[in-house]
């Protein structure tokens, strides 16, 4: 039914007074604004981003051919062990994918061991386990010693300086029982795990720099904060003035 | 009973489960000095309620209609800034990045629809409450209990995360279970609501973002003053903290400085943390969209939020306390990344353990060596945010139960003692029932209140939004619409209970990901609108004195 022929109607995108021409356009520019600050940015961030590797990941693609088919020498095993390190030092990562880290970088460990001292070093690292599941305070002492001289023994087996992060995460992922074998599951997995934590979805607006911020967070978390302050101010203050000009009353 | 009591201990197990990790040593027992701090701020609410209560129903419904347009600003600040801003969106951002902005985003720009499309007609229209809004302007007594138990449905929706919050906090502060600390939590609040009304909850709104913004300033200003980072204007100074998680912070440049647990302010390089859509969140383009679209529509469609128009005395003060209001809330909201930058940071040594994401702002005040009787403040200003929050949506869904349901629907010839009666009980019944949904612990406070927001974007927004601006908007197509909107949400809802209960439903995987509990608007709000105006165009014009009332009361 067309209800729109009489002189009580009222529709946004047919004003019929001054004032409701004016308030249309302005909304109309507003909404415009909004709408291109907040999703024109995420949608220009989709179409430039491009899968960044992260240094790990290189490094992982590179050995990982011959560390599963057991064919991997010690700089290979190496750097395998530093790049399961550095998805370790994540936060995010879920218990299974931890699993899966766990027994690739325990394996790696066992590996750069000479024979004769696997056992003894699948030893420490059971001691170690077990004084951890027993502390009720992180703090302890003993259970501090442990740690410092499990993390100065390894770190190097691994190329790790003292003053590399993933030196200090070392000795709280090692698992005796996960080092015996690179498990089936882990070859199946463990690329997959790698990809998702190791490439990132970069442009020149998330690797450009802005008051310390990353450009695209800084606008987002930010400026487009200040903008929605600015159009609610701005949008009042026009209104104010139309209504004075046009001297409506509230 | 036993099962269900069984089943809630169940589900508070990781809550009291013990092991060696620094999670379980930030929680720890009885904090003296928090709770004292807590209790002090509760008793000064309670007393500001009892000094400014309600006489009468126009005073616990609109405060009288005497508020100023800052007062006001502040109160819809306060109002707003619920557990969700103070706790939920640092967890989000700390759990998935930049995801997490999507809220941000979402929860600010929807008040630059709500001004320039709603906040004066709404004040003009001159009612109290969403659905006496829906009732007039529909001429449906029926379409206004619908709106009336749709205002009461989002009320619920969104305490569940608030008093999932209070819990939070009550449970740091007290060394308490979680299921107990909801339980007391929730009494509290409901008593300070009841004592109190909307007059009170207006005063000591006021008062709540003072003491929120205080709260969670102050902290931040140490923790950049402490690791070196410019701390004049934190929410400048942690762009350099998100840029140090991304690039990472060898052990050589952590300059000594360490958590407190001894680890070095440290962290291996962590791109995800600030990148786009990282496929290590989970998430995606398309949720980081529809989450901020859904958020953005549904804050225009928030009874509780259109409510806080109703008490000033002009439209065009409920223009400028829209301004007031989200500058008021944008300081929070340009803070609250910072502590998820710190805490991402502070507790990326795999020893602090896995640390519950709602309560990170605290954890990160703990960890960063912050004065515990400032964390303890901090945890106060947090149970204010959702305290604030509470008791206005409890008054809006009291005032749905008791003036749109009780008064205009069921006895029209109530007396005004009897109508405040409703309301209170009206208040408890909601209490009780968001305690028990909050007991369940479904999910992180922010995606708990972004049900809220989708519902009311599906629902009551496009019933606003036509109502306002298209004179031709009528009954049929407001129900044509009210039936898709229910439906989508009725849909998404149903499939995300039924995952949580490891019930897989047909096309679980599709659906759960298009009508995502937390972003169903996006698809349900457009469909509603189209909707409502195919069945208004198709069917009888509206009656002419509301298209009177229209233009000379609304739009004149």
């Amino acid at each position: 039914m067309d209800n729109s022929n009489d002189e009580y109607h009222i529709s946004f995108f047919k004003p019929t007074t001054p004032q409701a021409v004016a308030n249309r356009n302005m909304v109309v520019w507003f909404v415009l604004i909004w709408f291109v600050a907040i999703f024109g940015f995420q949608i220009l961030l989709r179409i430039l981003e491009k899968p960044t590797p992260e240094p790990s990941f290189i490094s992982f693609e590179k050995v990982w051919e011959s560390v599963k088919s057991g064919s991997a020498g010690e700089t290979e095993l190496q750097e395998f062990g530093r790049a399961t390190l550095s998805v370790l030092g994540k936060i995010m990562i879920t218990p299974e994918e931890r699993t899966t880290l766990d027994n690739a970088l325990s394996w790696t460990v066992s590996q750069l061991t000479i024979d004769p001292l696997r056992a003894e070093l699948a030893e420490k690292i059971r001691d170690f386990e077990s004084i951890k599941a027993s502390i009720t305070d992180i703090s302890d002492p003993g259970y501090i010693a442990k740690k410092v001289d499990l993390s100065s023994e390894l770190s190097p087996k691994l190329g790790l300086s003292q003053n590399d992060v993933r030196s200090k995460i070392l000795p709280l992922e090692l698992s005796a029982d996960l080092g015996v074998s690179l498990t089936e599951e882990t070859k199946n997995t463990l690329p997959a795990i790698m990809k998702k934590y190791l490439v990132h979805n970069q442009s020149v607006l998330t690797d450009f720099k802005f008051l310390g911020f990353p450009f695209h967070y800084f606008y987002t978390a930010i400026f487009l904060l200040i903008l929605f302050v600015g159009i609610c101010w701005l949008y009042c203050v026009k209104t104010d003035s139309l209504n004075k000009r046009l001297n409506i009353v509230d | 009973m036993k099962k269900i009591y069984f089943s809630l201990l169940l589900l508070t197990i990781p809550f009291t489960s013990f092991a060696a990790t620094g999670a379980t040593q930030l929680e720890g027992s009885f904090k003296v000095g928090p709770a004292v701090i807590l209790i002090t701020i509760l008793v000064l609410f309670v007393l500001v309620g009892i000094l400014f209560r309600a006489k009468d129903t126009t005073d616990f419904y609109a405060a009288g209609r005497g508020i100023s347009k800052v007062g006001s600003g502040m109160a819809i600040a306060s109002n707003w800034m619920s557990a969700a801003s103070f706790l939920g969106m640092a967890a989000l951002m700390y759990g998935s990045g930049y995801h997490g902005l999507a809220y941000v985003v979402g929860w600010t720009g929807g008040y630059v629809l709500l001004l320039i499309l709603m906040a004066g007609q709404i004040r003009k229209y001159g009612k109290y409450t969403a659905a006496d809004f829906i009732g007039d302007r529909y001429y449906s007594q029926t379409l206004r209990a619908v709106g009336a138990i749709i205002a009461i449905l989002i009320s619920i929706s969104y305490c569940v995360g608030q008093f999932g919050g209070i819990g939070l906090m009550f449970k740091w502060v007290m060394g308490i279970d979680y299921a107990w600390a909801v339980i007391i939590g929730g009494a509290v609040v409901l008593a300070y609501t009841l004592i109190s009304g909307m007059l009170g909850v207006t005063k000591n709104m006021q008062i709540q973002y003072v003491i929120i913004i205080v709260s969670f300033l102050i902290p931040l200003f140490i923790l950049t003053f402490k690791f070196d980072y410019f701390w004049l204007l934190p929410q400048v100074g942690y762009g350099s903290v998100v840029s140090d998680a991304v690039a990472g912070i060898p052990l050589a440049e952590s300059q000594q400085l360490v958590n407190s647990f001894g680890h070095d302010f440290a962290i291996v390089p962590t791109p995800e943390y600030a990148m786009p859509w990282d496929p290590a969140t989970g998430k995606t383009f398309y949720q980081w969209i529809a989450i901020a679209f859904s958020l953005m529509i549904g804050t225009a469609g928030l009874p509780h939020v259109i409510q806080r128009f109703y008490v000033v005395p002009k439209a065009r003060d409920a223009r400028w306390s829209v301004v007031w209001g989200l500058f008021f809330i944008c300081v929070l909201y340009w803070s609250a990344p910072a502590y998820a930058a710190f805490g991402k940071i502070l507790s990326a040594h795999p020893e602090v353990g896995t640390l519950a994401k709602d309560a990170i702002v605290v954890y990160t005040a703990q960890l960063g060596n912050v004065h515990p009787l400032i964390v303890g403040f901090l945890a106060a200003g947090g149970v204010s945010a959702a305290f604030s929050t509470v008791s206005g949506l409890l008054v809006a869904g009291s005032s749905a139960f008791a003036h749109d349901l009780y008064v205009k629907v069921i006895n029209p010839n109530a007396k005004p003692k009897n109508q405040l009666l409703a309301a209170r009980l009206g208040t408890i019944l909601m209490a009780m029932i968001v305690t028990v949904i909050a007991l369940a612990n479904l999910a992180l406070i922010g995606q708990l209140v972004a049900v809220a927001f989708s519902l009311a974007g599906c629902t009551i927004f496009p019933l606003f939004l036509l109502g306002i601006w298209w004179s031709d908007s009528n009954k049929p197509g407001a129900i044509a619409g009210l039936v898709v909107g229910g439906i989508i949400s009725a849909i998404s809802l149903s499939y995300f209970v039924a995952g949580k209960y490891g019930v897989t439903l047909p096309m679980h995987d599709f659906v759960d990901y298009w009508l995502g509990a937390w972003y169903f608007a996006i698809i349900g709000a457009p469909l509603a609108i189209i909707a409502h105006i195919v069945v208004s165009k198709m069917t009888k014009q509206t009656p002419l004195e509301i298209r009177k009332f229209l233009i000379e009361k609304v739009h004149s």
